[in-house]
């Protein structure tokens, strides 16, 4: 396990280092940017509706009825909408709405990241046969588990990226009166964000084993999220289907966003969705390893 | 390495053929071959990186190629593979060192201790993707040598390097002779004459000859004599010397001894005979030479029967 936990830093280090990644941060960190500025705009605009509708004056900066609106049937519809679970509203209602906000769209966001990034991990090294510098000093497994780690290293450090942007474009733009609680919901958020692009890194990590061509494996590994998206959304109706019901179930079961809304649990009832996350993100690697192993370097 | 086959593709190019070969602890062997004569594989098998299709493979008496067991025991410098160039020198030695179990400050030492062995302490900060190509074959070559290990394997080590850096690191390998075991993969026969002590010859992924320099070269067999003039007193140098046997094509004398004598006696009596028929020496050498002997084997090796 030491070899495997040197691996992970030493992969966390060249991967922020590389142009790709810097692009897929800055990227990362762009759209983080400007959701979070058009989501406080949203809530402006929502405020204004309800100040309307209170016939109260309106207010000039986004945040400064957020009690009320935050109280309000609109808001229950709108983060309804947004968890898609009745049993977690409650508990979502609760959080700083652009906590919620950066959960919701780390959820949509950093599987893209985390695959795309985690794809070039191994096979630009096999490529480069940069590799055997590696696999001469220690087993194929460690290497594996350690890109693995390395690279769920560097999606956690795009949440905290991400968390720290949130945090500046709300104190920028909104009202917020409790500054350290927001910062504090963000950042114990970007930790499930983390776990919910467990699987996805995974996904980068068998494609970067599979074929030695780091763009080949990208495409691979952004197909195979976008796919994935889309057998959700496919999964969701068939379990609403009478006929394909249990299909849909099964299809729910193995999907990492079957398990989405199980993310958004009260205080730590995440964590047995977080732990199946883990569990699909390893059996990916592990599918992959079962070509790494085999092959030629 | 016995009878070791190793076939590549779809097709099935053979690149190695029933290869056999030893090497002794200690010593510095010269690996000689063609372009595709099987080098490169036989490295790439010894170090993991390829798997052999048939035979035998047992490293330092632990069997083949095991990560875990020839932890810290095996450097190799692979002919083509990219440094991880993102890094500086020191990092990714720190990193090499740290997988070959040395705690942080000892991997840290040692990174220092190889790079200023390879004369690049000065630049141990600079990114890889920042140094020369000769700075960066020289930071391969040194990766092969963190930690000591017991058996180091440099493919090509000097390649692409200009005459004085290849000078200081043809030294810094010369150095490793009775701590290490060292093999050298190179064209450059010249080179591998001057630092092997042993050599291991392969055509068409067959070994087809191994053993000392000297007796590669036929050094303890042959001495070659170049003469002012071409008249040899050929009858007192047989009656002088009746095991050898003793030719002469224009200036050059060649002599050849039968087995087990002592050449250096025999060539004091060969310089006596021929100041005694007044004959001048202008050059003596011994052997054939390496890059000769390996033309003539490799050509005998492919010859069609």
């Amino acid at each position: 396990m030491t070899d495997v936990w040197h691996i992970a830093v030493f992969e966390l280090r060249r991967a922020i280092r590389t142009w790709r990644a810097a692009a897929l941060l800055s990227l990362f960190a762009v759209s983080s940017a400007g959701a979070t500025y058009l989501f406080v705009r949203m809530v402006g605009l929502m405020e204004n509706a309800l100040a309307d509708q209170l016939m109260v004056p309106r207010t000039r900066v986004p945040g400064t009825m957020l009690r009320e609106l935050t109280e309000s049937d609109t808001w229950r519809e709108v983060v309804s909408g947004m968890v898609g679970a009745e049993q977690v509203t409650d508990f979502v209602l609760s959080i700083p709405p652009l906590a919620l906000f950066d959960l919701w769209f780390l959820f949509l966001l950093v599987p893209f990241f985390a695959a795309a990034a985690a794809a070039e991990s191994i096979s630009i090294d096999v490529q480069s046969r940069a590799i055997r510098y590696e696999t001469l000093r220690t087993g194929r497994p460690e290497l594996v588990l350690g890109r693995f780690i390395g690279q769920l290293l560097l999606t956690w450090f795009a949440t905290l990226m991400s968390a720290g942007i949130v945090f500046g474009v709300g104190i920028g733009f909104m009202v917020i009166e409790d500054r350290g609680s927001l910062l504090a919901w963000l950042l114990w958020f970007s930790l499930r964000a983390s776990a919910f692009a467990v699987p996805f890194v995974g996904l980068g990590i068998a494609a970067s084993q599979i074929t030695s061509s780091p763009a080949w494996a990208r495409v691979m590994a952004i197909t195979a999220t976008a796919g994935s998206w889309v057998a959700f959304g496919v999964a969701v109706l068939l379990q609403r289907s009478e006929r394909w019901a249990v299909l849909g179930d099964v299809l729910l079961q193995v999907l990492p966003q079957g398990w989405m809304q199980g993310m958004w649990g009260a205080g730590l009832a995440w964590l047995p969705a977080g732990g199946v996350q883990m569990g699909l993100g390893l059996a990916l690697v592990a599918l992959g390893y079962l070509r790494f192993a085999r092959r030629d370097l | 390495m016995t009878d070791v086959t190793k076939r590549y593709g779809r097709a099935g190019v053979l690149a190695l053929d029933a290869l056999s070969f030893e090497i002794p602890t200690g010593r510095i062997t010269g690996f000689i071959g063609h372009n595709g004569a099987g080098k490169t594989t036989a490295f790439s098998i010894v170090a993991g990186f390829l798997p052999p299709d048939s035979g035998a493979v047992d490293i330092l008496g632990l069997g083949p190629f095991d990560a875990r067991k020839l932890k810290g025991k095996l450097g190799v410098l692979p002919q083509d593979a990219a440094l991880p160039d993102r890094h500086t020198p020191v990092e990714l030695f720190r990193h090499l060192c740290r997988l070959q179990g040395m705690g942080a400050a000892a991997a840290l030492r040692e990174a220092d201790r190889v790079l200023e062995a390879v004369r690049l302490g000065d630049r141990r900060r600079s990114r890889i993707h920042t140094l020369s190509h000769g700075m960066r074959r020289r930071v391969a070559v040194a990766s092969a040598l963190c930690g000591s290990p017991a058996l180091v394997l440099l493919d090509e080590p000097l390649a692409g390097l200009d005459p004085v850096q290849a000078h200081a690191l043809r030294d810094t390998i010369a150095n490793l002779r009775g701590t290490q075991t060292v093999v050298i993969s190179s064209h450059n026969l010249g080179e591998l004459e001057r630092i092997s002590d042993r050599v291991v010859m392969l055509s068409a992924g067959r070994c087809i000859r191994q053993g000392t320099l000297s007796e590669v070269t036929g050094q303890a067999e042959v001495v070659h004599w170049t003469l002012a003039h071409a008249d040899a007193p050929l009858d007192a140098l047989r009656a002088r010397l009746p095991d050898h046997t003793f030719t002469l094509e224009g200036v050059r004398l060649t002599q050849r001894a039968g087995s087990e004598v002592d050449l250096d006696a025999a060539s004091v009596a060969v310089m006596a005979v021929l100041a005694e028929a007044g004959v001048a020496v202008r050059a003596l050498s011994r052997g054939v030479g390496l890059e000769r002997r390996f033309i003539r084997d490799s050509e005998a090796a492919t010859a069609p029967r």
